[in-house]
């Protein structure tokens, strides 16, 4: 490799901490663990929603008063607007972690290959680079579904 | 009984194509099946809870979804931080998250199903 090819390829300490570095199967990956617990938080939150069709949780049954109470609540812009983003991130969540379970037991993984610079990721390539695709192309298309369902 | 890595990352993947397919047909009866202003009233509601199919896939919906959601959090802070005392703190409390979310959830079906209207 030439000397002026390395100083361009260079990235130092400030490569580690560029986010812009990261591949999208990186990113993918980092947006599976916090779409996963923005999931859990919406879900724990839908499980308090919810119990108030029951009356809350000192309620002991179907209670049609504390259930308008709480569509008073939830039933407007913001409550819509985070649920159109829980559709989003639940789409990409899903069809992605269905990417990584293929990936896990090989149905999707490229055979490996000689290692040679630039050192990309070649088992990364083709099928699982297109199902990431796939899963954020779904995802904003529910979202906006979704959105034309509620503000439509 | 401790249950191996191995094992909980496969019942990992069981509830995420589980969650996938119950997540999706719960949608679906939100907003597609049903007109969203119908599929949140009180009456419909009412009948979602205590239809024998309905009931039963929202308690199982619950299940797969709390237990995937706090093992893959699980999961999380074990990449996060190793040490014997952390897996053996976060194993604990993950177990204990699962079964007041299940509890609770439970108590909501139970109530909608069995409890007289107010």
């Amino acid at each position: 490799m030439k000397a002026e090819e390395r100083a361009v390829n260079k990235r130092g300490i400030l490569g580690w901490i560029n986010p812009l570095h990261y591949n999208i199967e990186r990113w993918a990956y980092v947006f599976q663990r916090v779409t996963g617990v923005g999931i859990l938080l919406y879900v724990l939150g839908h499980l308090g929603d919810t119990s108030f069709f029951v009356g809350g949780p000192l309620g002991t049954g179907p209670n049609p008063g504390s259930w308008a109470g709480d569509l008073a609540v939830t039933e407007n812009i913001i409550g819509h607007t985070i649920l159109t983003l829980t559709v989003l991130i639940v789409v990409f969540h899903g069809l992605n972690g269905i990417r990584l379970i293929l990936a896990e037991y090989g149905v999707i993984f490229q055979k490996p290959t000689r290692i040679e610079y630039p050192y990309k990721a070649k088992g990364l390539r083709t099928m699982q680079r297109h199902l990431i695709w796939v899963a954020i192309v779904a995802a904003i298309l529910a979202a906006l579904y979704t959105g034309s369902i509620l503000f439509g | 009984m401790v249950l191996r890595e191995s094992t909980l990352m496969k019942l990992q993947y069981v509830t995420a194509v589980a969650a996938l397919v119950l997540v999706a047909l719960h949608l679906l009866m939100q907003g597609v099946l049903f007109p969203y202003s119908t599929a949140l009233s009180f009456q419909h509601v009412l009948s979602v809870y205590r239809s024998w199919i309905d009931g039963s896939m929202l308690e199982i919906l619950l299940v797969v979804v709390v237990s995937h959601g706090f093992n893959g959090l699980r999961i999380i802070l074990l990449e996060w931080r190793q040490s014997k005392a952390w897996t053996s703190w976060v194993n604990a409390g993950t177990l204990l998250a699962v079964g007041i979310a299940l509890l609770y959830g439970t108590r909501t079906v139970v109530l909608a199903v069995t409890g007289a209207v107010g």
